[in-house]
């Protein structure tokens, strides 16, 4: 059942078999009910692997719209399906969705991959433990494997850099050439951390735009600081900063700074202000002389504490000025010319205020962003990276917004979804490098496998590297059969040519896929087979499934992407 | 040694020369360009008699030049750029007459200038500023734009543009705080990897002068000179470095020179703030010459336009405003 794309969602309800009781299965009904949604889910995916994918469409995603949606992106596809009738299937591509999506979020592509890799685990795991094996035992194995999988995916990784290569990186992702070579160009200019913002476009085609300096999403206070020449916009040279977050109630509190700039014959002032009240503002509109100084204030960016404490001590360090905090009882009363941030350029409009050539001390600058960047390293939380990552290239200095652009509506938010996912993509690669594509790198860590294999005594151990060596054929031989050919066949014509071979299904022809520029994302490869062996090791240790008669009709969170990368 | 002519009547230790250059085809036309604090000057012969070589309507008043360069296509182009402040000179007459284009206000402080060597072709030339980073133009030096993504230092005090550009985009600036490397043509920057011997990045003293081999594409050699940690020399594009000179190399650098044959004929000329510093051992070892100087007088800048050959003349100039002429015979080899 698809809900309404995007509205508060509630589960939808499948009239139920039972009455009053919880239903409790055991195996095998357990093993072939997780099969039966897991192959339903990766058979809905399946077809989108690859860079000749098919299209899947689902229909009635939205009220107001009843088209299909035609999708080939295996995660949003995942997370459009949110229930089977089949309760026992249900639990099992339920399962499966949360890896996929999970995945999506974090590195932004290869979710189908992952989707074949877990099916081709868990079915053999099936097998083999329906034959008698240890679940628990084959976990642990399975675990060792990947080890053995990610030890040689990182000797495989190589670096890549440069307009044409990036490009060639995201079009494995976006599958959109124009688009591809628009990103290759903007993550070669902005690098991993930069600041890009991807938005709808309103003509038909791609467009940047670079924009100096940095900005923060806060403007003016009031039109009326704001020139009225149709752009609505201040520009300030050699501007003092004055940055805060206090709340600024009465006139009086802005005598201090104004006395200080005027004393010291500064012309242009960028006030940061936790709050200001309309008597304050409309004191600094009575200002009769705006030649001899001209005042644009602005509230502090950030949308809770720990944000706006970010944006101060950002602020400070950009600008060389002192941060007035209102929890420590800062007040400008004692305010000195020190305090004062300096910039060679200010703005603000009625939406941002930025700065251009902060005065701050620039080894300091260097020195807080290694901190922030060894922050980003250090958290494994999704949004916390994602703020440090916004705060980081915010203070690089500059920022490239891509305009998508499309024949319709549909088409420019796909494309604009297509987009995010390989600008996520890209930050990975451009962060862990890249390695063989179209499945040869997968491929590439079977003869490890098989080694591994042929020495193990335990027949867990050796069931589990059994599994593993076959599941990481999975990939490429879903990329030629969705291509229209004979995976078996070309398996074979990519083994007689050796290591580093693959399909290159655009040229139809067997090639050594680095020298061919086909490249994966490091990050999402080793991501792909993270997630999809440990959940499917997991998965297989599931024995019970308890069903309750009455599921609680709780709203899903809301997993609509991320406002902006 | 010999002094020539002073460019100006009176002496002033306020008065600097900022910048030399001389023309790729000096040994025929003699041509060079002096940007001092008083305004640009020009010679026609090989720096022995200058002449002011812009003029600006109005008062009449010269400006303060800080930054001179040649196109490497003089011969057929005549195009020269000259840094003044808030903008930069195009001459398309080898200096005869000029245009002017402006950089973005606040007016900027153009500390150095340079050109792409493929600049017949991709029309690329570059302005270091004081304040606001790097300005590039791609279409000859008639727009500019600032392009200071990741660069976290905006006081540029060194340019210096791969041989290989056409092919590499690679140009790297010397700032207040280190060293910046470009890939994308001036349009984008990230820090060099690490500081000298293993330190951080940001432990490098201003970079007043860099150095790119003329075999850049194959030897990814790059000479740093800092203002108090001596001279720095990189074998692989910039990502480590070794010091050079010891004690003979204290002091800041305000210039270094390549042989046009480095790295097959090794010879490095170093300007100190009184000496000229040169070896012929890649910078194993180092020969001191002190010239003639007044007190408190100290050499700028340094111009070798025919090459580190034993006996060719040096363009040196001084605080004060002279340019000397040394034609010393540096070199044993």
């Amino acid at each position: 059942m698809i809900p309404p794309f995007r509205k508060p969602r509630v589960r939808v309800m499948q009239p139920t078999v039972y009455t009053g009781m919880e239903r409790v299965v055991f195996q095998p009904a357990t093993y072939r009910g997780m099969q039966r949604g897991i192959n339903q889910l990766v058979g809905a995916i399946r077809p989108t692997l690859g860079p000749r994918p098919r299209v899947v469409a689902i229909d009635h995603v939205d009220y107001h719209d009843k088209t299909p949606r035609l999708l080939d992106d295996g995660g949003t596809i995942a997370r459009l399906i949110i229930e089977l009738p089949d309760r026992d299937a249900d639990v099992g591509a339920m399962f499966l969705r949360d890896v996929l999506w999970r995945l999506q979020q974090q590195v932004g592509d290869g979710t189908a991959t992952a989707a074949v890799l877990f099916q081709a685990v868990f079915q053999r795991g099936v097998h083999y433990i329906t034959a008698g094996g240890n679940a628990r035992r084959l976990q642990t194995f399975l675990e060792e494997g990947l080890r053995t999988i990610l030890g040689q995916l990182n000797e495989m990784v190589v670096h890549l850099s440069g307009r044409e290569e990036l490009a060639r990186i995201a079009e494995t992702v976006c599958y959109d050439p124009p688009l591809a070579d628009l990103l290759g160009e903007i993550f070669d200019i902005v690098g991993e951390f930069g600041r890009v913002e991807i938005r709808p476009g309103r003509g038909r085609e791609l467009e940047r735009e670079y924009v100096e300096g940095m900005y923060w999403e806060r403007g003016a206070v009031s039109r009326g600081m704001l020139d009225g020449d149709g752009q609505l916009r201040t520009d300030l040279e050699e501007s003092a900063i004055l940055i805060s977050d206090l709340e600024v109630k009465h006139p009086q509190q802005l005598y201090p700074p104004l006395a200080l700039v005027i004393r010291h014959n500064i012309r242009s002032l960028l006030m940061v202000v936790g709050e200001i009240s309309d008597s304050a503002i409309g004191f600094l509109l009575s200002n009769k002389h705006p030649e001899k100084l001209r005042v644009v204030a602005v509230k502090t960016p950030g949308h809770d504490k720990e944000q706006k404490a970010w944006a101060l001590e950002d602020l400070a360090v950009l600008t060389g000025g002192r941060a007035f905090v209102q929890a420590a009882g800062d007040t400008f009363e004692r305010i000195r010319r020190e305090d004062l941030g300096f910039a060679r350029r200010a703005w603000a409009d009625r939406y941002n205020f930025g700065i251009i050539g902060g005065k701050g001390n620039a080894r300091q600058l260097r020195q807080h962003i290694a901190t922030i960047r060894a922050a980003f390293e250090r958290t494994d939380n999704p949004n916390t990276r994602n703020l440090l990552r916004e705060r980081i290239g915010k203070l690089l200095g500059g920022s490239a917004t891509l305009w998508v652009g499309g024949m319709t509506q549909r088409e420019i938010n796909e494309r604009v979804e297509r987009a995010k996912r390989a600008a996520t993509a890209l930050r990975g690669a451009l962060r862990e490098g890249v390695l063989p594509g179209g499945g040869v790198a997968l491929l590439n860590c079977r003869p490890a496998l098989e080694a591994m294999a042929r020495v193990a005594t335990d027949p867990d151990e050796r069931a589990a590297y059994r599994i593993l060596a076959d599941a990481v054929t999975a990939p490429i031989r879903t990329i030629i059969a969705n291509a229209g050919f004979d995976a078996s066949e070309m398996l074979a014509a990519i083994k007689q040519q050796g290591p580093g071979y693959g399909f290159d299904v655009v040229r139809e022809r067997v090639v050594h896929v680095a020298e061919a520029g086909i490249y994966d994302p490091a990050i999402v490869t080793k991501s792909v087979a993270y997630a999809a062996i440990t959940s499917a090791a997991q998965a297989l240790t599931i024995d019970v499934m308890v069903h309750h008669a009455q599921p609680e009709q709780a709203p899903l969170p809301d997993l609509s992407p991320p406002k902006q990368l | 040694m010999s002094i020539p002519d002073k460019m100006t009547d009176e002496m002033s230790l306020t008065e600097i020369v900022h910048a030399l250059a001389a023309s790729p085809n000096f040994a025929h036309d003699g041509l060079c360009f002096a940007a001092r604090s008083s305004g640009l000057y020009r010679s026609e012969d090989g720096g022995f008699t200058w002449q002011p070589a812009h003029n600006p309507s109005g008062d009449g008043k010269p400006l303060p030049t800080s930054a001179v360069v040649f196109s490497p296509n003089f011969a057929v182009d005549g195009t020269v750029f000259a840094g003044v402040p808030g903008a930069v000179l195009r001459s398309e007459d080898g200096g005869k007459t000029w245009h002017t284009a402006a950089l973005a206000s606040p007016p900027p402080f153009v500390s150095v200038l340079a050109i792409s060597p493929n600049y017949a072709e991709d029309g690329c030339v570059f302005a270091g500023t004081v304040e606001d980073g790097v300005f590039r133009s791609g279409d000859r030096g008639i727009h500019w734009a600032a392009w200071n993504f990741g660069l976290l230092d905006l006081n540029v005090l060194s340019l210096a543009v791969s041989p290989d550009y056409a092919r590499d985009q690679t140009l790297f600036v010397g700032t207040d705080s280190g060293i910046f490397r470009s890939t994308t043509g001036g349009r984008a920057w990230r820090e060099v990897d690490a500081g000298p011997e293993g330190t951080r990045s940001t432990d490098f003293a201003p970079v007043l002068s860099l150095a790119i081999s003329p075999q850049y594409a194959a030897d990814g050699t790059l000479f740093a000179g800092s203002e108090a940690l001596g001279l720095y020399r990189s074998n692989d594009r910039g990502r480590t470095w070794q010091r050079l000179g010891g004690d003979a190399l204290s002091g800041p650098i305000n210039g270094i020179v390549l042989d046009p044959q480095y790295p097959a004929r090794p010879r490095i000329l170093v300007l100190l703030h009184t000496a000229l510093v040169v070896s012929e051992d890649n910078g194993a070892t180092w020969n001191e010459w002190y010239p003639d100087l007044q007190d408190d007088q100290t050499l700028t800048c340094v111009a070798a336009p025919l090459g580190l050959e034993n006996g060719s003349p040096l363009l040196v100039s001084t605080t004060g405003g002279e340019v000397l002429i040394v034609r010393e015979r540096f070199f044993k080899g």
